[in-house]
């Protein structure tokens, strides 16, 4: 049986997949780079894979979205838009998938309907088939994403959410299908999402037969993880009940919580009588051949812990959180804890609020309120995120099975909570907003004309688009630079050689050495740039002491000084805006600034009227708790 | 005992005229200004005294000059360029020393130095002078004979108070409708101003161009000349880029210059090195404008096409010996082009770079290059002297090939610390303008674009900066 190749069409493609007597693989290169190697996989491994990925006949290469698009510019130093031009160049066959997180896109939280319309519609230049899901399984949520990818042509993959539990059953996941169906109509793929890789295969065979006996001619896509190490299970046992699609990846580069490897999905089924269509084994092999020697250079981002992690059925963090999360709690010095957190919170907080599914960004705000509990002694929910009030007052749509206690909602509102959830609650309409100011906002921040593309990427993550634009206005296109270069730790070795080739496809070979310390404490490296010489100076460090420690202040200490107008950062983290100017006059409850951390964001309001006489900190700036914010002038 | 020879200068030059007293087989003794103790010229000279604490007084004191070089036992003083090469009174002191000055005679110093009296000399030998009037006659009369002045040499031209000076009392007059109107309240502004109506005119030679002559004369008066230079391209009256032969003009004319130069020299009765300096308008005529009776900095670029080392040939004259070459014998081979590389920002008003110590010294070499500096690496820039760190003089077989050498040595000069005229000049050897040599005094203020260079802005650069950024930080912080 032929492959499905990217110019055939929706209808055609999913009649090929009704009609095909096996199932077909989704490489889902993005989804284990994220949940194993806290997205890093560079463009260049991807371009390495590029030759042999294509071959292989898959249904489609997941690439793109999820936390993807956003670690591309933080962290990767890679336009997302380029690097889905450049993979399309070597791979002009294979359909490129994308993970959106419907009305949150690739972000954490609601973009406006026309940055939404905008966004999709850019990225289905590149991207043919839509996966979309929401955490709340909210389908208003996905409704814009569905109708833009409709209108681009390119192929809609809503998802369900899939999670455990007493409420999780059957009767109500068909009924979603029907919500899905009813907004979609048929020509879709479902996909059946379990970024938490729970339940027993035995359980997804259900789940599949359930839906496939009431939508016959539904095509199922299973999403899984292999964090508890048995994907494969679940993976066979869906295909056994009649899914089309399934998601696995290169075995040089799975690990413990992404994908499982392709091909023992291959020979697994094989021996179950069940073809991968398409399929070329050999390029299957093939590809990771072509990658295995890079993964060494990725060491650095797998996760601190390591091994399959049975537990995630009692924690069920999704496993594109892992690896941050595991993250968060080492450079947070709370790694200790972690069996508290994950084992008895995390599963409390998840009943507490609702058992709604643990993916982005529900799972950060579960993660982030257990670990806030647990960092609070016994006294939960005393701390809570802006986003968590936000859930509380359902703005990111209602709660699927039952409302949180009222007790949490007097904890995080205080006890006029019933009036703020009068007034306040429900899904909030994001107005639309001026496209054209935005551009006119990013071309003053860059100093020259944005392209669509810089426009779109800017809507999605502004301050952290500006950062990326001028990182390579000021060191170029890095994305040529391998792994071994790019993720470097330790210093080059002197006499080192260095090649690649440029963004326009020039060879270069730079030499490095020799390198001296000066007096002053500065430094300099010589290195021989294609025979010329060069030498790059670095201003001396600053040192420790010069850089003004910052406050040791209590909460408490911040809570007092903020009723005096004195308005410091209430925990350490970065400021996301501030939204008023030097003059202004606040009033009391008045956000004057947002902040920042572990992706959730907490306005910072002020406690008293008057005039703002100082800002001291810029948007952008890191700042640690107790640090001046601004002040305000009674 | 060997003779030794005072060098009364610091920085490149004084190393310029050490190393050709070393190459007669002489001693040089240096001199030094407390800011001045690192100076690569006192590690190269045999001697050096300290004359004090300085800065840019004990170099400009006459009795401490000869004081050293009593001390030291020298035959005699090179005093290089600026400082006292051009004060008639240390030639003098010298002469009453019974040391040799190597230069002309206190008294062609100072008649030169004088510019009335140098424009009398050369205005009685016939040299062309920048026309002008005498003191108008009062009245209409004066006006007059201001228009008929107007008439003949054409505008613009200066209206200038006799008394004035330092710029004070000059107009510029476009046309004859302005002279009319101006005439008038020039002198009433002269009289109240200086108290002297006196005014004269004199044609404005619009943009011309610097074109110099190296002159050489020994006592029986034998001159010749070494060829023209080019010094146009300056920056506020500074020469930045000096070129040899002048570019551009006809052989005739370039004879013609020269010979008007060594006239002059002639008629000042001129003995050893000396620069005859003109101003060339657009219609190709010339102007004397001065004789600078000293070595001048861009003297290199001279040395390179002729092959004559002028500061050698300037000792063995004051010594006493003979020009050993005729006029027939000095032949010009090429181009040389004199870059100053100077420590200054030119994108910040070529603001000097004093203060700063050089990191990183690395120099070109090869085919038809020459260097003269006195920095190295670790060298802290005094801020109380010049800016001047090193003259780039490249030689060529043709003008382009000229330029190209240039090119490709500022490509591969290497100065980090302070800012440099570098990237100023790898910007000015792309201008075409430059490359077609279509320049004169006006071209800086007429090539702005020239000063707007990046930094090396191309992809392998700008990514050698991230992998140097990589290894100094011992990660990827852009990655992190």
């Amino acid at each position: 049986m032929a492959r499905i190749t990217k110019d055939m069409g929706v209808s055609k493609t999913l009649d090929t997949l009704r009609n095909s007597d096996g199932y077909f693989i989704t490489n889902t290169a993005r989804d284990m780079s994220q949940s194993d190697y806290k997205n890093r996989i560079l463009l260049d491994t991807d371009l390495k894979a590029a030759e042999a990925r294509e071959k292989a006949g898959y249904f489609s290469l997941e690439i793109t979205g999820g936390a993807s698009v956003h670690v591309d510019i933080l962290r990767k130093q890679v336009d997302p838009f380029l690097k889905l031009e450049l993979l399309r160049e070597k791979m002009p066959n294979t359909m490129f998938q994308t993970l959106c997180r419907g009305v949150n896109l690739f972000g954490y939280r609601p973009y406006p309907q026309n940055v939404i319309r905008l966004t999709v519609k850019e990225f289905a230049k590149y991207v043919d088939v839509w996966r979309t899901f929401d955490f709340m399984n909210h389908i208003p949520n996905m409704q814009a994403v569905f109708e833009e990818v409709a209108k681009a042509g390119k192929i809609n993959e809503p998802c369900i959410c899939f999670s455990t539990g007493p409420e999780h059953t059957n009767e109500y996941y068909v009924s979603k299908v029907q919500d899905i169906l009813d907004v979609t109509g048929n020509d879709i793929i479902l996909c059946i999402k379990n970024h938490g890789g729970l339940g027993t295969p035995r359980r997804i065979g259900e789940l599949v037969d359930a839906i496939k006996q009431t939508y016959p001619d539904i095509i199922i896509h299973y999403h899984g993880h292999n964090t508890d190490g048995n994907d494969i299970g679940r993976i066979t046992a869906a295909v056994m009940a009649g899914a089309n699609i399934v998601d696995a990846s290169d075995h040089a580069f799975t690990g413990f919580y992404g994908p499982a490897p392709i091909l023992s999905v291959i020979q697994t089924l094989k021996d179950l009588g069940k073809t991968a269509v398409g399929i070329d084994e050999e390029a299957v092999i093939a590809s990771s051949d072509a990658i295995r020697d890079e993964r060494k250079y990725y060491d650095q981002f797998e996760s601190q812990i390591k091994g399959f992690l049975p537990t995630v059925q009692i924690h069920k963090l999704p496993g594109g959180a892992m690896g941050s999360s595991l993250e968060q709690a080492v450079k947070g010095g709370f790694l200790d804890k972690m069996p508290d957190i994950l084992h008895k919170e995390l599963p409390e907080v998840q009943k507490d609020l609702g058992n709604y599914w643990s993916v982005t960004p529900g799972s950060q705000i579960l993660w982030t309120t257990a670990v806030s509990n647990v960092q609070e002694e016994g006294d939960r929910y005393s701390n809570p995120s802006g986003d968590l009030k936000n859930l509380l007052l359902g703005k990111y749509g209602p709660f699927p099975f039952y409302q949180p206690a009222d007790w949490i909602y007097e904890k995080a509102f205080g006890p006029d909570w019933r009036a703020i959830l009068e007034k306040e609650g429900g899904v909030e309409d994001i107005e639309d907003i001026d496209i054209e100011k935005e551009r006119a906002d990013l071309q003053e921040r860059l100093e020259y004309e944005p392209t669509e593309q810089q426009l779109v990427t800017y809507l999605q993550h502004p301050n952290d688009a500006v950062e990326f634009f001028k990182f390579e206005d000021k060191f170029g296109k890095s994305y040529v630079l391998p792994p071994s270069i790019f993720l470097r730790q330790g210093g080059f070795e002197l006499g080192e050689t260095i090649k690649f080739k440029d963004h326009n496809g020039q060879e270069h070979m730079l030499e490095l050495g020799p390198a001296q310390q000066n007096a002053d404490g500065g430094a300099n490296l010589h290195m021989n740039v294609d025979h010329n010489q060069r030498v790059f100076l670095f201003e001396p460090e600053q040192s420790a002491g010069t850089v003004a420690a910052a406050p040791q202040l209590s909460k408490k200490e911040i809570a007092n000084l903020a009723k005096t107008g004195d308005i410091r950062a209430p925990f350490g983290g970065n400021v996301n805006k501030i939204n008023v100017e030097v003059g202004q006059e606040v009033a009391v409850g008045d956000q004057v600034a947002i902040m920042e951390a572990m992706k959730m964001q907490t306005p910072v309001v002020s406690e008293v009227a008057g005039v703002v006489s100082e800002i001291y900190t810029k948007i952008g700036s890191a700042l640690q708790a107790g640090e001046k914010l601004l002040l305000i002038e009674q | 005992m060997k003779t030794k020879i005072l060098v009364a200068n610091r920085g490149e030059i004084a190393i310029r005229i050490i190393r050709s007293i070393q190459e007669l087989n002489y001693d040089a003794v240096a001199i030094y200004e407390t800011p001045d103790r690192d100076s690569r010229h006192i590690r190269i000279a045999n001697e050096a005294v300290w004359i004090g604490n300085g800065p840019r007084c004990d170099y400009l004191d006459i009795a401490k000059v000869i004081k050293a070089a009593k001390s030291t036992g020298c035959a005699a003083i090179h005093p290089g360029y600026g400082f006292l090469a051009e004060n008639p009174l240390l030639a003098k002191a010298c002469e009453e020393a019974g040391i040799i000055f190597i230069g002309p005679s206190s008294g062609t110093i100072e008649r030169l130095g004088n510019k009335v009296t140098a424009r009398r000399i050369m205005a009685e030998a016939g040299i062309p002078m920048v026309p002008g009037t005498q003191n108008l006659k009062a009245g209409d009369a004066g006006s007059d004979e201001a228009l008929e002045f107007g008439e003949k040499y054409g505008y613009p031209i200066m209206l200038k108070a006799t008394a004035g000076g330092g710029g004070r009392g000059i107009r510029r007059i476009e046309n004859k409708e302005e002279l009319r109107e101006q005439y008038v309240i020039a002198r009433s502004e002269a009289k109240a101003a200086f108290n002297d109506d006196s005014v004269y005119v004199e044609k404005v030679v619009v943009q011309p161009k610097h074109i110099e002559v190296q002159i050489i004369a020994d006592k029986d008066g034998k001159t010749v000349h070494l060829g023209t230079r080019d010094c146009s391209i300056q920056r506020r009256n500074q020469k930045l880029v000096e070129i040899a032969p002048a570019f551009s003009l006809s052989d005739e004319l370039n004879e013609e210059i020269c010979q008007a130069a060594v006239k002059s020299a002639k008629a000042a009765n001129y003995f050893n090195a000396g620069t005859v300096e003109f101003l060339l308008d657009s219609d190709n005529k010339y102007y004397f404008m001065e004789i600078n009776t000293r070595l001048q900095v861009e003297h290199t670029v001279t040395e390179m096409i002729t092959g004559i080392d002028i500061v050698r040939t300037q000792i063995k004259l004051a010594l006493g010996k003979e020009l050993l070459f005729g006029q027939e014998d000095v032949n010009l081979r090429g181009h040389a082009i004199e870059l100053r590389i100077n420590a200054e920002d030119p994108q910040n008003n070529f603001m000097p770079e004093g203060g700063k110590t050089i990191n990183v010294y690395q120099s070109p070499g090869g085919y038809g290059v020459r260097l003269d500096g006195f920095c190295y690496q670790g060298y802290t820039i005094p801020e109380v002297y010049d800016s001047l760190l090193v003259k780039l003089t490249a030689q060529g077989w043709s003008w382009n090939e000229t330029v190209d050498r240039l090119k490709r040595c500022l490509k591969n000069f290497v100065i980090a610390g302070p800012k440099t005229t570098i990237p100023f000049y790898l910007s000015l050897v792309d201008d075409q303008d430059f490359r077609d040599g279509n320049f004169d005094t006006s071209f800086l203020e007429t090539h702005e674009h020239i000063l707007k260079y990046d930094e090396p802005k191309n992809e392998v650069d700008k990514l050698a900066r991230l992998i140097a950024e990589i290894h100094h930080k011992k990660q990827n912080t852009y990655a992190a």
